[in-house]
């Protein structure tokens, strides 16, 4: 198990950095072989992950989700996945170019800084936990390729407003496809974070009468990270109303996707450093 | 074969001739049918294609060594009505063997073609080559070179982006558009002005799909009758309003063609962001192809509102010609490696006839055994003999092609050639 698990960990950013340079290359000259390339290594470099992920699970007993390094490669896994469904509907290769460098770069770090996990919380073996914890970042995996289409739109927003008609200008998809690509993922990563908490809540509330009553104290529908997810979830289904019913188009609806995604990872992070929160699963705190 | 047949090609083209020039040559149908008959009359010829479009005329012959190319070009032309002058001339290209079939395949592959890369060469050759056949019997040299023409033209296209990107304005328009809208038929179009260029621009719009069109015009019968025309009498999608329901019209459309002959900006910024309010946040992309500008300089700077000129549209095509002429590399590499093959099938010919004799030699001998062990056993027996035999014969040939094939020199070739020959061939001529 041991040397498959370590097989995949080395494997599988060697995977991704040759399935990154397919789509550049596609990006870059649209060549018939570059297309096949991207695909085959796509399905390919999946499998390995979700092989990968399946071992360590195993290897764990847990979902690999409990450190930030975990955190690293399970995301990767969710940006191509999520990824590649919108690839196949939109038919839009030309963005993988920026998206695999992103699950590169991921899983990069994951691989090389891989170490024998801290000591966890047993509680992570939950299957409660491992719906909810895969929810929580598919969907926020969703709201970040959301970003992501965004900055594109106004890469190429920008473009066509200086009249630069070079390589980006004949290579990225048209303003309105960038735009649906953005939304959708919103569409998608919305019902994706109300699951997840709804999921967390009746979770949390099944854990209180397992747990000795000192650490069952500790679980709070009211945690900071709990309560700002909800405000997360409204900002954006605020967002999908303005887009349907008040004409947010554009570059305006491109700009909120932006902001509302660099206002999420800020919030979050300054919540994870300087505000106590259950959520933390290693030993050190929480439950 | 048409032994030793040669292929020549005489012609004049865009890069040798101007215009007038070139309209003093161009080969109609009737023409092309006189010059063919002419030709068969002389000596040494087997066929020809006549090329004529507006770019250039080339005439692809295939002849064998006792055709005098000059004399009874010159003669043919002639007759046809056309000036060999010409031909002969400064603007004149007259070229044979490999060069000739490599001019035949850049053309096809449009390498040669004003606008590199561009497609309809393809087919104008096709046509071509089906009238020419219409007009007489192909020669096999000729009928394979543009087989292989064709071939080479489409590897070239599909294996390159040498056809990629718009090269003329009116195409770049619609590219433009297109990276704005994924679909045009979600969108409509609307046409300020309704002269000749605008009407132009707004066909290429209607062939590329867009959902719908609206002219605005200061004379209002001109933009029904332009509308109608557009209409071609089916269906509504191309629609006229009054001049005064310009500003409304920008509210539905996406796309807007400006081409009025007005000496000042019809299109102003209040009018802009009046219409932007109604859009309910759809971007505007304008095209302003009217000299002087239709739509005020200060348009460009309103949010979601994307204003374009005759410059930019000219800035596309430069853009996407220099990067057609970056794949030039890979389509000379494709369009050797398709030459190469051709080359080896020409130098094949002359092994056939030898080939042929061996051949038939064998297989008498084979009919010959197969005949005895008939008589002296079962049908069955006699077909697996038979099968067995044609499997020999076709061994021994594939050796002894792969021998010939890979004689170090022609004189090697030619003794092999002449040794098969002697001892197989009937005997009735001397192999040269």
């Amino acid at each position: 198990m041991e040397v498959w698990t370590g097989l995949t960990t080395v494997l599988l950013p060697l995977l991704y950095l040759v399935l990154w340079g397919s789509y550049v290359w596609f990006f870059v000259a649209e060549r018939n072989l570059a297309r096949s390339w991207s695909r085959m290594l796509t399905g390919g470099t999946l499998l390995v992950h979700i092989i990968h992920i399946t071992l360590r699970t195993v290897d764990l007993g847990r979902l690999p989700l409990a450190t930030p390094l975990e955190f690293c490669s399970m995301l990767a896994l969710m940006i191509m996945v999520i990824y590649v469904i919108l690839e196949r509907m939109l038919r839009v290769r030309v963005t993988g170019a920026l998206v695999v460098g992103l699950a590169f770069i991921l899983q990069f770090i994951a691989s090389a800084f891989h170490s024998p996990s801290d000591s966890v919380n047993s509680l992570l073996g939950d299957p409660g936990y491992a719906v909810h914890a895969l929810l929580v970042l598919l969907s926020y995996t969703s709201l970040s390729l959301s970003f992501l289409f965004a900055v594109i739109y106004m890469v190429q927003s920008r473009q066509l407003r200086r009249h630069t008609f070079g390589l980006l200008f004949r290579r990225l998809p048209p303003l309105e496809t960038l735009e649906r690509m953005s939304v959708g993922t919103v569409r998608l990563g919305v019902p994706l974070l109300f699951s997840a908490l709804v999921m967390g809540h009746m979770w949390l509330y099944n854990l209180r009468d397992s747990l000795p009553p000192q650490q069952a104290d500790l679980l709070s529908p009211y945690d900071p990270k709990i309560l700002v997810s909800w405000l997360i979830l409204l900002g954006y289904t605020a967002g999908l109303y303005g887009h349907a019913k008040l004409g947010w188009r554009g570059r305006r609806m491109n700009v909120v996707a932006i902001t509302a995604w660099v206002t999420v990872v800020v919030t979050m992070g300054l919540l994870h450093h300087f505000v106590p929160s259950f959520h933390d699963f290693t030993l050190r705190s929480g439950v | 074969m048409s032994e030793g047949a040669n292929i020549l090609l005489w012609g004049i083209d865009h890069h040798r001739a101007p215009t007038e020039v070139r309209e003093r040559v161009h080969i109609s149908s009737e023409a092309a049918s006189v010059l063919i008959a002419a030709l068969s009359r002389e000596n040494g010829f087997v066929s020809c294609v006549p090329v004529s479009t507006c770019n250039r005329t080339e005439i692809y012959l295939e002849a064998r060594p006792a055709f005098h190319a000059h004399e009874a070009l010159s003669r043919a032309l002639g007759e046809a009505g056309l000036d060999p002058l010409i031909f002969t001339g400064e603007y004149g290209l007259r070229l044979q063997g490999r060069e000739a079939m490599a001019h035949l395949y850049r053309v096809a592959s449009g390498m040669e073609s004003m606008m590199l890369g561009e497609p309809q060469i393809a087919a104008q050759l096709k046509d071509a080559y089906r009238q020419a056949k219409e007009h007489h019997e192909l020669g096999p040299v000729i009928m394979r070179a543009f087989q292989g023409a064709f071939r080479a033209g489409k590897c070239v296209r599909t294996q390159t982006k040498i056809g990629a990107g718009a090269v003329s304005v009116a195409f770049a328009a619609v590219e433009l558009a297109r990276k704005f809208f994924a679909n045009l038929s979600d969108h409509r179009a609307l046409l300020v002005g309704a002269g000749e260029t605008g009407a132009l621009a707004a066909r290429h719009f209607l062939q590329h799909g867009i959902g719908g069109l609206t002219v605005v015009n200061r004379s209002p019968e001109r933009a029904l009758d332009l509308a109608a025309d557009l209409n071609g009498g089916k269906g509504e999608l191309v629609r006229a309003r009054p001049w005064e329901d310009l500003g409304a019209s920008l509210v539905d459309a996406d796309v807007v063609l400006t081409t009025t002959g007005a000496v000042e900006p019809v299109i102003m910024p209040d009018m802009v962001k009046t219409a932007l309010k109604g859009r309910r946040g759809r971007p505007l992309f304008l095209l302003d192809i009217a000299v002087p500008r239709d739509v005020h300089p200060d348009v460009g700077s309103i949010e979601g509102v994307y204003v374009f000129g005759l410059d930019d549209l000219d800035g596309i095509v430069q853009s996407n010609l220099a990067a057609r002429r970056q794949e030039i590399p890979r389509a000379e590499a494709i369009l050797t490696a398709e030459l190469n093959e051709f080359q080896g099938w020409i130098q094949d010919m002359d092994l056939r006839p030898s080939v042929d004799e061996f051949r038939s030699y064998l297989e008498d001998l084979k009919d010959k055994q197969v005949g005895w062990v008939r008589k002296k056993e079962s049908d069955e027996v006699a077909s697996a003999v038979d099968r067995s035999l044609q499997q020999f014969i076709k061994k021994v040939l594939g050796r002894s092609m792969a021998s010939l094939k890979n004689a170090e020199t022609q004189e090697e070739r030619l003794q092999h050639l002449s040794t098969l020959h002697s001892l197989f061939g009937d005997g009735s001529d001397d192999h040269s």
